[in-house]
């Protein structure tokens, strides 16, 4: 799946991009899965608004956006539900789980909408990262580290062939950022997809391909 | 299995409006909407039947009215001032309001009735009349004759029947007589005076509440006043039509306008049917408010539920759950609820339909027992207006 960035302005940031050069604003760009891109960016100078753009979450941007050459901005809500169910996946900064649902149905909320992923998987990869005993523990009362773990699994849970992650694992400590991101990329490869990470700074967490600043 | 989670999951995040008693509120303000529509349409509908139908028992709704000129101090000494001509005939075929016009053909000759047995010794002259077919409300299956055939059947006007038991025969002390046995006696009648005399034997057959007459079928009408009047042309002095509404304005105008008279008692009745329409009429704007105020109060239920919802909503799309998938989610969620309700209005209008068929029938008014087909056309409509603003009001909080 190949995915076309062209002439991209969103509209909140035309100022301040005119007055500064970028890797992504107003240019042309070609990215083919299973790459892995690395967008370094630091603070304001719209991260989170690219990754929401892609993943067809805003719409005020001039230039283009498509996903295999059909741009986003002609896409109906059903295109874009389909989208998002089977070929694009993402992990948001602000994780956004169902404060009223258990850490269990905020997954299965996702897993049983293409059904791909087992329930003993779930419970392994809960299990890997150390939420294994949270199943239960509403989303309200989850710390921001346990529901960053809970939002990357339920971003897996899913066919994708990219994943869009806006600082993934900005509330994790080292040790369980490499737990995290080990299991991110053994599903990546598994699903020969392609991923796009945006972080402040630079890492080391994929093998990326590319490197671009924002 | 997953699907039966899932659906617990939406369940939990879509439907969390926690007072049922909310949920309650509105389906009793839909439930009474529903029940106020369909049993005001089936009042009305009740009344149509009542008063267009053609059952033999219907009494109320005559729309046929005979008519004939106004007899009047200035027209008295001119015999033939009663007579219809062609233009006259014309004239009423084009009068607002009606729909039919059948001639009353009257018998040209001497028409003597006879019943010579015991107790009833009884000689009458008489007079008979022809009705078109259409225009009669009896029709017994003996109603034909034809030449050669020496019995003939007749209809009379209840009315005489009546006049002769409760004034006539109290004053002359003769015996009271019943429908059926009028029906059992066999009269003799004899037409034509002179040469030209002969016969017949005579049987009534029913009783019309629609002309005040005695009719007998057109076939002997025409062989009469060919065989014993001498074959001259019938002239035409009543008029038989059906008219739409009797008491409208203009109708009523035009026949006071050309002199015509109508039996009057006719007019009242559709006078009184005036306003039995505007009473079920007004009735039917008030159900068909409260039915728009039922369905309000329950779309504007689901509009709530859907708005205390709304971030669960976006958050399931970003997921990517469709909305299609979503609606139908809600709409299978609240279409029995909708359906419910107005199964319990159907179930109220047939039970009150119901008694009021019983309680009819002792009127000696028949109707039948179950809503007729207005009042199951009027519940599908409402169903399918209900569905479509129940899908507008999720697509709309979807969308949203």
């Amino acid at each position: 799946m190949q995915l076309t960035i062209q002439s991209l302005i969103p509209l909140p940031l035309r100022e301040k991009i005119s007055a500064r050069r970028s890797g992504i604003w107003n240019t042309e760009l070609h990215f083919q899965a299973p790459e892995y891109i690395f967008i370094q960016a630091p603070s304001g100078t719209g991260k989170t608004t690219l990754i929401h753009s892609l993943y067809g979450l805003r719409k005020d941007f001039s230039g283009t956006i498509a996903w295999d050459e059909v741009s986003m901005s002609n896409k109906n809500a059903e295109q874009i539900a389909d989208l998002r169910a089977s070929n694009l996946s993402v992990i948001f900064q602000d994780m956004r789980l169902f404060p009223e649902l258990s850490a269990w149905e905020n997954l299965e909320v996702k897993r049983s909408l293409s059904n791909t992923v087992s329930e003993q998987e779930i419970t392994e990869w809960m299990e890997r990262l150390g939420v294994g005993d949270k199943k239960n523990a509403l989303g309200s009362t989850l710390s921001y580290g346990e529901q960053q773990r809970i939002a990357i699994i339920r971003a897996l849970l899913q066919p994708f062939q990219w994943i869009l992650m806006d600082e993934p694992f900005s509330h994790l400590d080292k040790k369980n950022t490499e737990l995290a991101a080990a299991l991110i990329l053994e599903v990546v490869q598994r699903n020969n997809a392609g991923l796009l990470l945006a972080d402040l700074d630079e890492n080391a967490f994929f093998p990326y391909q590319k490197t671009l600043f924002l | 299995m997953s699907q039966s989670i899932q659906l617990n999951i939406l369940k939990k995040l879509l439907l969390r409006n926690k007072k049922s008693s909310r949920l309650l509120s509105a389906w009793i303000a839909l439930c009474i909407g529903c029940t106020l529509l369909l049993v005001s349409v089936m009042i009305w509908s009740t009344f149509r039947e009542l008063l267009h139908g053609r059952s033999s028992s219907d009494s109320l709704g005559s729309t046929f009215l005979t008519v004939s000129k106004s007899v009047t101090d200035e027209s008295m000494a001119d015999k033939k001032s009663t007579q219809l001509s062609a233009q006259d005939i014309a004239l009423i075929k084009q009068a607002p309001q009606v729909q039919d016009v059948g001639i009353l053909s009257p018998a040209n000759f001497k028409v003597a009735a006879s019943l010579g047995s015991g107790q009833l010794n009884f000689y009458t002259l008489l007079f008979l009349e022809a009705a078109p077919n259409r225009f009669m409300d009896k029709m017994p299956e003996s109603w034909k004759w034809k030449e050669g055939d020496n019995t003939i059947p007749i209809i009379l006007s209840r009315d005489f029947l009546n006049m002769y038991n409760y004034i006539f025969a109290p004053s002359q002390g003769l015996p009271l007589l019943s429908e059926n046995s009028v029906k059992a006696l066999g009269f003799t009648l004899t037409m034509g005076d002179g040469q030209q005399q002969a016969n017949f034997r005579a049987q009534v057959e029913g009783f019309s509440d629609r002309i005040s007459s005695v009719l007998v079928p057109q076939s002997f009408i025409d062989y009469g006043n060919k065989t014993f009047a001498g074959g001259g042309t019938a002239q035409v002095s009543r008029l038989i039509i059906k008219v739409g509404d009797p008491s409208n304005n203009a109708f009523v105008q035009f026949l006071e306008k050309n002199h015509y008279a109508t039996n009057a008692e006719q007019l009242r009745f559709n006078k009184m049917r005036a306003i039995v329409e505007a009473v079920s009429g007004a009735t039917g704007i008030l159900a068909i408010l409260l039915m728009g105020i039922g369905a309000l109060v329950f779309v504007l239920f689901i509009e709530l539920t859907l708005a205390q919802a709304q971030d669960s909503v976006k958050l399931l799309q970003q997921l990517g759950y469709s909305p299609q998938k979503l609606s139908r989610f809600l709409t299978a969620r609240y279409i029995p609820i909708m359906l419910s309700a107005l199964i319990v209005a159907l179930i109220v209008a047939i039970v009150v339909r119901y008694f009021t068929a019983i309680k009819m029938t002792t009127l000696q008014l028949n109707i039948s027992l179950l809503p007729d087909t207005t009042v199951w056309i009027a519940a599908l409509l409402s169903g399918l207006i209900l569905l479509f603003q129940i899908k507008h009001a999720i697509k709309r909080a979807l969308q949203q």
